[in-house]
C-alpha cells in the first residue's frame, strides 16, 4: 500500500513529522481521515498504537487499527464505560430475546401439541 | 441456538443469570463488578505483598499514599495493570480518571480494565469484536424468533379456519335441517355418528366450541392484528440501565459502520430512543402499539381464553373433534372453498346445490338421522 509519499499520513501529520516510506501508520490513517488517529492517539497514545501494529500479523493490522479507533471513538463518547456500555446494552438484547425466545417456542409446543393431539383423535376415532 | 454456545467464554463475564429485578438497578455496576471479580480469579498469581500497587511496582517507583491508581491495580494482580498499560498507557489512564468525578472512577477503571483484558485476549478485534459476536447473536435470535413467530401464525390461521369451518357447519344444520336447537344438536351428533361410529356425548350446548375457544371475530383477529416485533419499541421498553449513559451506548453503535467502514449489517440505530435495524428488516414490517411484552401479554390472555373455554366446554371440544371428521368426509367429496360460499351465503337453495355434490349415501345416511328436505 502507498504511504502517500505526496501526501504526509494522517499520523504524521498529527504529530508534525517526516512521513517516510516506511512509517507503520500511514497504510491505516490516510490524511482524509485526521480525527481518526487523533482520537486514537488521545486515548492510546502512538506508542501504544505502534506496539500493537507490531504484535499483530500484517493482514490484520487494518482490523486491528479499525478495533482501536472505534474503542478510542467510543470512549471519548462516553469516559465512563466506553464500548463497555454498548456491550452491556446488546448483552442485556440478548438476553430478553432468548427470554422470548424460549416464551415463543413454548407457545408453539402447545399449539403444535393441541394441533396434533386433535388430528390423532380425529384418525383414531373414524370407523375403521 | 448453538451459535449461543461460542459465546460462552464471553458470556461467563456476563451477569447472564441476574435476577431479572435487578436489571433495572445498577445493572452496569453489578456487571462490571462480576467482571473484575472473573479477571481477579483468572489473573491471580503468586506474588509477595508489600506496600506497593501493581502500577508503582510495574513503573518501579514509590507508591505513594495518595497514588490514584493503587485502589484499583492490588499488587496480587499485575497482569491487570499490565494489560492496561500495554494498551493505554499510565498517562493516558490518569488523564481520564482526573476528568471523571470520584464517583465514576472506579467504574470507568472497570471498564479500562476489562476493554485491555479483551484486547489481551483478542489483540487484533478487542472488543469490537465482542460487540460484532453480540449484533450477530441477536440477529439469529430475531430471525428465528421470525420464524417461530410466523410458525405460530400459521397455527393460529389453521386454528381459525377450523372454528370457520365448524361455524359454517352449524348454520348448515341451521338452514339444511331447520330443526329447533335440542334436535339439532342430536342432528350433528348422529351426523358424526354416521362419519365416525363413535358415541357422541351429547352435550346439548348449541355452540360447538373447537379446542380453542370460539373467540370472537375481534378477538381471533387479535393476535394477528398484533402480531408485531419492533426493534424500537423493544428498545423502549425500559430496558435501558439507569445509570448507564445508553445515548452514548447506542451512538456508538451507530457510528460503526463509519468509524471502520466495515459493512455492518446490525447497526443500532438510535432514532426514536433506540431500535435494531436490520437491514433486510423485517424488524418494522408489522407494527402495532403493543411491543414485545403485548405479545406476550396477548399470547397469555389467548392461552387463559382458551383454557376457560376448553374447561368450560369440554365436551363440546370433543364434538368438535367428531364434527371435524364429519367436515372431512364432505371436504372429502368437494372443494371447502364451494362449501364456504354457501355457507356464507346462508341461501338454502345454494345449499341444497352443494348438498347435492356432496353425494347421496351421506345423505341419504343423514337422512335416517334427520329430516332432509329434499336431496335432488
Amino acid at each position: 500500500m502507498s504511504n502517500y509519499t505526496n501526501s504526509p499520513c494522517a499520523a504524521c501529520k498529527f504529530l508534525r513529522r517526516k512521513c517516510t516510506s516506511d512509517c507503520v501508520f500511514a497504510p491505516y490513517f490516510p490524511p482524509e481521515e485526521p480525527t481518526k488517529f487523533a482520537n486514537v492517539h488521545r486515548i492510546f497514545g502512538a506508542s501504544n498504537v505502534s506496539k500493537i501494529l507490531q504484535e499483530v500479523a500484517p493482514h490484520q493490522r487494518e482490523d486491528a487499527v479499525n478495533s482501536l479507533a472505534y474503542e478510542a471513538e467510543a470512549r471519548l463518547k462516553d469516559p465512563v464505560y466506553g464500548c463497555v456500555g454498548a456491550i452491556s446494552v446488546l448483552q442485556r438484547q440478548v438476553l430478553r430475546l432468548q427470554r422470548e425466545l424460549e416464551e415463543t417456542n413454548a407457545d408453539l409446543m402447545r399449539y403444535a401439541s393441541c394441533l396434533g393431539g386433535e388430528t390423532t383423535s380425529a384418525y383414531g376415532g373414524r370407523r375403521g | 441456538m448453538g451459535n449461543w454456545r461460542g459465546m460462552e467464554c464471553f458470556l461467563v463475564l456476563f451477569p447472564s443469570n441476574e435476577p431479572r429485578k435487578h436489571i433495572h438497578k445498577g445493572s452496569l455496576e453489578r456487571f462490571l463488578d462480576l467482571l473484575l471479580i472473573a479477571l481477579v480469579v483468572l489473573m491471580t498469581l503468586k506474588g509477595g505483598t508489600s506496600g506497593a500497587c501493581a502500577a508503582c511496582k510495574y513503573q518501579r517507583r514509590r507508591c505513594a499514599a495518595d497514588c490514584p491508581l493503587a485502589p484499583y491495580f492490588p499488587a496480587e494482580q499485575p497482569k491487570l495493570f499490565q494489560n492496561v498499560h500495554r494498551l493505554f498507557g499510565v498517562r493516558s489512564i490518569v488523564k481520564i480518571l482526573e476528568r471523571l468525578d470520584e464517583i465514576q472512577r472506579p467504574e470507568a477503571m472497570k471498564s479500562i480494565i476489562f476493554q485491555s483484558y479483551v484486547r489481551d485476549r483478542s489483540p487484533v478485534h478487542g472488543c469490537l469484536g465482542v460487540t460484532q459476536q453480540l449484533q450477530y447473536m441477536i440477529w439469529l435470535a430475531e430471525e428465528e424468533l421470525k420464524a417461530v413467530n410466523s410458525q405460530l401464525q400459521l397455527y393460529r390461521s389453521q386454528n381459525d379456519g377450523q372454528n370457520q369451518q365448524n361455524h359454517n357447519q352449524i348454520m348448515i344444520n341451521d338452514l339444511g335441517v331447520g330443526v329447533d336447537n335440542k334436535q339439532q344438536q342430536d342432528d350433528v351428533t348422529s351426523q358424526l355418528d354416521l362419519g365416525m361410529g363413535l358415541n357422541v356425548n351429547n352435550n346439548q350446548s348449541n355452540v360447538v366450541a373447537p379446542f380453542f375457544s370460539p373467540l370472537p371475530v375481534s378477538e381471533t383477529q387479535q393476535p394477528q392484528m398484533s402480531y408485531t416485533y419492533s426493534c424500537s419499541e423493544v428498545n423502549n421498553n425500559g430496558y435501558s440501565p439507569p445509570a448507564y449513559n445508553t445515548d452514548s451506548g447506542k451512538e456508538i453503535m451507530t457510528n460503526n459502520n463509519n468509524v471502520w467502514g466495515v459493512h455492518n449489517r446490525f447497526m443500532y440505530n438510535d432514532n426514536n430512543g433506540g431500535g435494531f435495524n436490520n437491514q433486510n428488516e423485517s424488524c418494522h414490517e408489522m407494527k402495532s402499539d403493543s411491543g414485545v411484552m403485548g405479545i406476550q401479554s396477548q399470547l397469555v390472555n389467548l392461552q387463559m381464553a382458551s383454557n376457560h373455554q376448553q374447561q368450560e366446554e369440554e365436551d363440546d371440544a370433543h364434538e368438535y373433534d367428531e364434527i371435524h371428521q364429519f367436515l372431512e368426509i364432505i371436504d372429502d367429496r368437494q372443494s371447502f372453498a364451494d362449501s364456504k360460499e354457501a355457507y356464507a351465503s346462508s341461501s338454502g337453495e345454494t345449499l341444497k346445490e352443494q348438498i347435492d355434490e356432496i353425494g347421496e349415501n351421506e345423505l341419504r345416511s343423514a337422512a335416517t338421522c334427520f329430516s332432509l328436505t329434499s336431496v335432488n
